[in-house]
């Protein structure tokens, strides 16, 4: 056996004699103080149910987000996903990363490292050293993992998404860029506003690119497909081999897809200045 | 006088065997009196502070998850014409409904905090060293599984925070290589997020990942009843320095020997 296992061996033998001739008994020391923090938590939690209830009302939120916002609608997407808090850090991580030839990073690459360096640290780190001051790279490690989580969450919890009524506006810009938009065109690109196509493509500048969705500016000049296609792509974008993009069903319901795949293919990137 | 003081002394004794034999009873079969002794009376370090109550913070965030969620599911329909509906008649009809709800939604993201926080204690501490490697793995399998809970418990009130979230992060998975696409087909349960979407993140929100949670923390507190909890760094043992050189006055114990 090395010396250094041996050492260990023998700080935790140490360790438990100590205890044992020194400690107290968990109950009721130990006990007393878990009892008192597991009282604030639950008084915590009950507070922000009241605080939650009594200021918000039904959709109307309250200094705290709202009871519930309206029902699910899978037809009308010009809603803005938003995970939950925890997740805003992952969710801007894939901002970061959002080129298509990187995404993979966003998605697998950092959580899957991250998770390694987790999961590893008790092997990394196998000094019998515990004192702050004297273990410089893991106060540095904790100092830089605790700023880059806040900053990846505040990120998150702020990024300012094109909201479907934004992306609207610009439709008027969009004609005048694209050379002039019919009027089946144009109800296909404000139906294009506002569905959430943004939320993944960028087009003339609006939307985010996201997941490594292309950039649609000028679909219609170099896309080898039919509009027929176009639209049966959209419709199921899986029959195609993307997985990622959402199937669009409810298009076709309001009988609006066609008008989407026409203005796709009036697209053909800027040509004036607008 | 001379009467009442063993008259009193019998009837403490029959008091006492009242308690004793469904005791003794208990642990000749069982064992689980002398389990929950050790358990109450084992000694931890004398200076374990307000620190060490993180975990056990933790823990009680969880069954308040527990609890409250066992309640919801008395109420909750899991199917996506009536989910909408059964939530918004728990929050505005059922007595204290909207309590239950309520804590067991700001519950969720106490709880998340609370593992963090007693992460940052443990690793401050170097708590996660020599011999506790594997409980830190195991804190590490919680903190995932913890969060995963949270993923599958936000699409279900159905409405459209929920539902288009959960859009995302599917999505995200699909974009994920080799095995992505599978995963979110799994969670989707075919094309579209709808009926079996619902179904599946349910059962995963109520069975699954839960049961996987009561296992895996099981195991954790196993874990440090077995090995003890770590004393801080600045007690001498803690601190992976050596027993203190000097001969130690009173006690060597875990405070004292700091002086050295
Ligand atoms: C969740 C993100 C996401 C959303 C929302 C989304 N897409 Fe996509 N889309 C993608 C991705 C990713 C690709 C590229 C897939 C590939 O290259 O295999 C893509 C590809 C496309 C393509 C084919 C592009 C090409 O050059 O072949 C079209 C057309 C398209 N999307 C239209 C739309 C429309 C219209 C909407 C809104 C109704 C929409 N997308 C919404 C992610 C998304
Ligand atoms: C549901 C979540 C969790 C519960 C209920 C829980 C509970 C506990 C409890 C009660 C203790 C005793 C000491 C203390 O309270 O600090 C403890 C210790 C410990 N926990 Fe956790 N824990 C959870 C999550 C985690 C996570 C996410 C990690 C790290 C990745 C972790 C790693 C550890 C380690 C290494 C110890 C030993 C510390 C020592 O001995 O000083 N735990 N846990």
């Amino acid at each position: 056996m090395s010396s250094a296992q041996d050492e260990r061996r023998a700080g935790f033998e140490r360790y438990k004699e100590d205890v044992e001739n020194e400690g107290k008994p968990f109950f009721p020391y130990a006990m007393f103080h878990d009892t008192v923090m597991s009282l604030v938590v639950v008084s915590v939690i009950v507070g922000l149910a009241c605080v939650w209830y009594f200021t918000a009302d039904g959709t109307e939120p309250g200094l705290i987000g709202p009871h519930y916002v309206e029902e699910a609608d899978p037809g009308t997407t010009s809603f803005i996903p938003r995970p939950d808090w925890y997740f805003y850090f992952l969710f801007y991580l894939l901002r970061i990363f959002k080129w298509p030839e990187s995404v993979v990073l966003g998605t697998v690459g950092v959580p899957t490292i991250l998770m390694i360096l987790m999961f590893a640290l008790p092997f990394l780190d196998r000094s019998r050293e515990r004192r702050l001051l004297r273990r410089p790279v893991a106060v540095v490690a904790a100092v830089l993992t605790a700023v880059s989580m806040g900053v990846l969450t505040y990120k998150g919890a702020t990024a300012r998404e094109s909201l479907g009524s934004e992306a609207v506006a610009a439709v008027d810009a969009w004609s005048s860029q694209q050379g002039g938009f019919d009027e089946t065109q144009r109800s296909g690109a404000e139906v294009f506003a506002q569905v959430g196509c943004l939320q993944c493509h960028i087009y003339l500048g609006s939307g985010s690119a996201n997941v490594g969705a292309p950039e649609l500016s000028d679909y219609g000049s170099t896309t080898q497909r039919t509009i027929e296609q176009t639209a049966a792509y959209i419709r199921n974008p899986a029959e195609f081999g993307n997985t990622v993009m959402p199937p669009f069903p409810g298009l076709e319901d309001a009988g609006v897809l066609d008008d989407v795949a026409q203005f796709l293919h009036a697209s053909s990137g800027a040509t004036g200045d607008g | 006088m001379a009467t009442t003081a063993p008259r009193r002394r019998r009837r403490q004794s029959k008091l006492q065997q009242a308690v004793d034999i469904p005791l003794d009873w208990l642990e000749e079969r069982s064992g689980l009196v002398g389990a929950t002794k050790y358990f109450l009376f084992r000694k931890v370090p004398r200076d374990s502070s307000w620190w060490h109550t993180l975990g056990s913070a933790t823990l009680t965030a969880f069954l308040v998850q527990a609890g409250t969620g066992l309640i919801l599911a008395f109420y909750y329909k899991p199917d996506p014409d009536k989910a909408y509906e059964s939530i918004q008649h728990i929050t505005n009809d059922l007595t204290l409904g909207w309590l239950v709800r309520g804590m067991h939604r700001w519950g969720a993201s106490v709880f998340i905090i609370l593992m963090f926080f007693h992460m940052a204690r443990v690793f401050l501490f170097g708590a996660y060293k020599y011999p506790r490697e594997l409980n830190w793995i195991v804190g590490v399998l919680i903190l995932v599984t913890g969060m995963l809970e949270g993923f599958t418990g936000y699409l279900l009130p159905w409405d459209q925070t929920s539902y288009w979230a959960t859009v995302v992060g599917i999505n995200i998975n699909a974009s994920a290589p080799f095995l992505g696409p599978f995963i979110a087909q799994f969670l989707r349960g075919g094309a579209e997020i709808g009926t079996d979407t619902l179904s599946r993140f349910y059962a995963l929100h109520m069975l699954a990942v839960p049961g996987a949670l009561f296992g895996l923390i099981g195991l954790h507190l196993y874990l440090v009843i077995r090995l003890g909890v770590s004393s801080p760094p600045w007690s001498s043992e803690g601190a992976g320095r050596d027993r203190a050189e000097v001969k130690p006055t009173g006690r060597a114990g875990l405070t004292r020997g700091r002086r050295v």
